[in-house]
C-alpha cells in the first residue's frame, strides 16, 4: 500500500553547468528551478491496481522515484506499507518492486542471469534465488529465451525480464512506469494478464502511463495527474461521473483544463 | 555481501566483453611489452657490436696493404673480394661496406705521409652504418699502432702526443639504453594496469547509466555504497590481473634476450621483476578508484572515454616529466601517487638500493590518493543527479 500526501519536488533547470561536485550548496533561487511534482497526494490500496494517468512531462516519473526513494521529495510525506520513503529507505525498497521507465537489463547477461541477480542482491541465497528465478520464469511465461543472452531480445522479452527483476525479492507493493511502451499488442495483452493476476493475488500495484486505454482497460483506480498535480482520483466510473463525460478521454480533458487557471497564471 | 554479488557479476559481464578483455588481457599484458620492450631489445642488437664475431669484410685491391689485411684478420674479419660495381652494390645493400685501398696507399705510407683509405658506407642503411663502425674502430686500433712505431721510428716518445689521458667509464650506448629501459618499465606497468581496468570501469559506471539499468540497481533494497564498492572491486580485479599478466610477460620477453645485450646494469631476474611489482602494487587500487571515480562523473560511455582518455596523460605525465627533466627522488616526491613509483621501479630496475622511508611514503601517499578518491565515488554516487 502506497500513501503519499503533498509530494513537492523541483529540479534546477536544464542546460546548466555540465555536472557539478557534490561538494557545492545549492544556492539556486526558487524561480530558477523547474516545478515538476507540486503538491501529489493519492493512495493506493493492496489487491488494487492504481493508474497514474498523465502526459508526458506531468510528474509520473518523478513521483515514482520518490515513491522508490530514488529522490527524496522536498516537501509532503509517503509511505510504502507503512515504511516512510525518507527515513526508512532500505525497508521501503524491501517491501517496493520497482520496474523504472525504460528499465535496461544486461546485455551480456541471459534472462535468468539477470533477474538471479536481482534476487541476489535482495538478500536471497544462491539456492533461495535460484527457485524465485525459475518460478518467476514459469509466472511470466519466459522458458523460451530464459537461458539466452538478452542482447537481442525484443522489447516484448525485455519488459517480462526487467518485470520478473522487479518482481524478484517477491515485493507487496509493485509500481510500474509506463511498462507498455514499445510493446505490441499481444506483449500488452499479455504483459495485462500477469498484472492483473498480481493484483488479484492481493499486491498492490501503482501503474503510470499516458495512454488513456490502456489505463481504463485495466486500473481499478485512477489517479489524474497533470502539471505535477493529481487533478481529479477516484474509479473509472466516479470519474466518468464526475465530469459527465462518458470516455476517458474526455474526462481527462476536463479534469485537467479544471486545473489550469490555478497553475498556469 | 551485496558488494562481492556486484563484484562477481561486474566481473562476469565483463568477461563475456571482447572488447574489455582484449585490453585486460592483450593489450597491457602482451602487445605493449612486444612493442616497447621487443622494439628494444632489438635496437640494443642493433647498436652493440661483437668484435669477438667473425665478419667479413670486402676489400678492393686488398693486395696493395698485405699488412693492413694480415692486421684485419688478427681482428675476426675476413677479406673477402669486393663485388665488380662497389658503390651500387653496397646502395643496394649487396655488401654493407667496401673497403677501397688507393694505389698510392702503400708509397704514402712508406713515405710517412697520411695513407688515403676509402670506406664505401651506406648511411642510410642501419647496417651498413654499425658494419663502418667497426671497421672505423679496428682501423683506428691500427693507425695507433703505426703512428707510435713511426713517432719511436723519429726517437719521440709517443706518449708525448697524448697530453690527456681520458678514461671513458661506460658510457657506451648499451648503458644509456638500460636506463632507458629501467624508465620504460615502470611506464608498461603503469600502462597496462590502467588499460585493464579502462573499459571495465566505463563498462560498470557510465555504461550502466547509458543502458539505464542504473535506476533498477539503486531502487533494490541495498546499500549505494555496496554498489560503488562492488564495482571498484570488479575493476581492481580487473586492474591487478593485467598488471600481473604484465610482470610475468616482461619476464619472458626478457628472459628471451642475452642479458649481457644490456650492459650488464640490468638484471632481468625473478626477484627484481617482484620487487618493482610490489612496490608498484600501491597503485593497484589508486588506479582502480581513478578510473572508477573520474567515469562516476560522466553519462555515457562516450563522454567517459572522453574524460579518461585525457586521464591517460596522468600516467604519461611522470614518464616524460622524469626523461624531460631529472627529478631525483626525495621524500618530498614519495608521496605523489604514479611519479614516486616510477621513480621507485626505475631504482629497482637499476638494483639501487632504495630506503624503506621512500617506500613507505610511496605506499602511504599513494593509499591516502585512493581513500580520497574513493570517498569522492561514493559521493558521487549519493547524488540524486545520477539518474538524469
Amino acid at each position: 500500500m502506497i500513501v503519499a500526501e503533498d509530494l513537492h519536488r523541483s529540479f534546477k533547470r536544464p542546460g546548466g553547468r555540465a555536472f557539478r561536485l557534490p561538494f557545492g550548496k545549492s544556492d539556486a533561487k526558487a524561480d530558477s528551478r523547474v516545478v515538476a511534482v507540486n503538491s501529489v497526494s493519492f493512495t493506493a490500496d493492496d489487491g488494487r491496481i492504481t493508474g497514474l494517468l498523465g502526459p508526458n512531462g506531468a510528474g509520473k516519473s518523478t513521483t515514482l522515484r520518490m515513491l522508490a526513494t530514488l529522490i527524496r521529495p522536498e516537501r509532503g510525506s509517503a509511505s510504502v506499507d507503512g515504511h516512510d520513503v525518507t527515513r526508512d529507505v532500505l525497508a521501503v525498497r524491501q517491501h517496493l518492486g520497482f520496474m523504472p521507465h525504460n528499465a535496461g537489463i544486461y546485455p551480456r547477461l541471459s534472462a535468468r542471469e539477470n533477474i538471479h541477480y536481482y534476487a541476489r542482491l535482495c538478500g536471497l541465497d544462491k539456492q533461495q534465488a535460484e527457485q524465485r528465478v525459475g518460478q518467476l520464469i514459469e509466472q511470466l511465461d519466459m522458458k523460451g529465451f530464459a537461458d539466452r543472452r538478452a542482447t537481442g531480445f525484443s522489447q516484448g522479452q525485455k519488459t517480462k525480464v526487467a518485470l520478473a527483476r522487479a518482481l524478484a525479492h517477491q515485493p507487496q507493493t509493485i509500481m510500474l512506469d509506463e511498462p507498455t511502451n514499445g510493446l505490441d499488442v499481444m506483449a500488452t495483452r499479455g504483459l495485462r494478464e500477469i498484472i492483473r493476476q498480481l493484483a488479484a493475488d492481493g499486491h498492490c500495484i501503482v501503474f503510470s502511463s499516458h495512454i488513456m486505454q490502456e489505463v481504463a482497460a485495466l486500473c481499478d483506480h485512477i489517479a489524474i495527474i497533470s502539471d505535477g498535480s493529481i487533478a481529479m482520483q477516484d474509479s473509472l466510473a466516479g470519474i466518468l461521473e464526475r465530469t459527465g463525460e462518458n470516455d476517458l478521454e474526455d474526462a481527462f480533458v476536463k479534469a485537467t483544463l479544471s486545473l489550469q487557471p490555478e497553475t498556469d497564471r | 555481501m551485496s558488494l562481492f554479488i556486484v563484484m562477481f557479476k561486474e566481473i562476469v559481464d565483463n568477461l563475456r566483453d571482447r572488447q574489455t578483455v582484449f585490453y585486460a588481457l592483450l593489450f597491457g599484458p602482451i602487445l605493449l611489452p612486444l612493442l616497447l620492450g621487443g622494439s628494444l631489445v632489438a635496437s640494443f642488437k642493433q647498436l652493440s657490436i661483437d668484435f669477438d664475431e667473425v665478419t667479413s669484410l670486402s676489400v678492393l685491391h686488398a693486395e696493395r696493404a698485405p699488412r693492413l689485411m694480415e692486421f684485419l684478420h688478427g681482428h675476426n674479419i675476413d677479406v673477402t673480394e669486393a663485388p665488380e660495381n662497389v658503390q651500387a652494390s653496397v646502395r643496394r645493400g649487396d655488401v654493407l661496406v667496401v673497403l677501397e685501398i688507393p694505389e698510392d696507399f702503400a708509397d704514402q705510407l712508406r713515405a710517412g705521409r697520411p695513407a688515403p683509405l676509402t670506406l664505401h658506407v651506406n648511411s642510410a642503411d642501419k647496417e651498413s652504418g654499425k658494419a663502418a663502425r667497426r671497421v672505423q674502430a679496428i682501423l683506428s686500433v691500427y693507425e695507433r699502432t703505426l703512428n707510435n712505431l713511426r713517432l719511436q721510428h723519429r726517437g719521440i716518445d709517443p706518449s708525448t702526443f697524448d697530453s690527456l689521458n681520458l678514461v671513458e667509464n661506460d658510457v657506451s650506448s648499451d648503458g644509456s639504453s638500460g636506463q632507458l629501459l629501467a624508465s620504460i618499465l615502470p611506464f608498461l606497468f603503469i600502462m597496462s594496469m590502467v588499460m585493464g581496468g579502462f573499459y571495465l570501469a566505463i563498462d560498470t559506471t557510465a555504461g550502466e547509466r547509458e543502458r539505464q539499468s542504473l535506476e533498477p540497481l539503486l531502487s533494490l533494497p541495498l546499500k549505494r555504497s555496496a554498489v560503488v564498492f562492488g564495482k571498484y572491486g570488479a575493476t581492481l580485479c580487473f586492474v591487478t590481473l593485467s598488471g600481473v599478466l604484465t610482470a610475468v610477460s616482461i619476464y619472458t620477453l626478457f628472459r628471451l634476450f642475452p642479458i649481457e645485450l644490456m650492459g650488464g646494469q640490468i638484471r632481468f631476474d625473478g626477484r627484481t621483476l617482484v620487487r618493482a611489482f610490489l612496490l608498484a602494487s600501491p597503485l593497484l587500487p589508486f588506479i582502480s578508484a581513478l578510473l572508477i571515480t573520474v567515469s562516476a562523473v560522466t553519462r555515457s560511455t562516450k563522454e567517459a572515454q572522453t574524460y579518461l582518455g585525457l586521464m591517460m596523460m596522468v600516467p604519461m605525465a611522470p614518464f616524460f616529466l622524469l626523461q624531460f627533466l631529472s627529478i631525483r627522488s626525495t621524500t618530498m616526491s614519495m608521496p605523489i601517487p604514479m611519479l614516486s613509483q616510477y621513480q621507485l621501479l626505475e631504482s629497482a630496475v637499476l638494483g639501487d638500493s632504495i630506503p624503506i622511508l621512500h617506500i613507505l611514503l610511496s605506499a602511504g601517499g599513494t593509499l591516502a590518493a585512493t581513500a580520497l578518491l574513493l570517498t569522492l565515488a561514493s559521493r558521487l554516487y549519493q547524488r540524486e543527479r545520477l539518474l538524469d
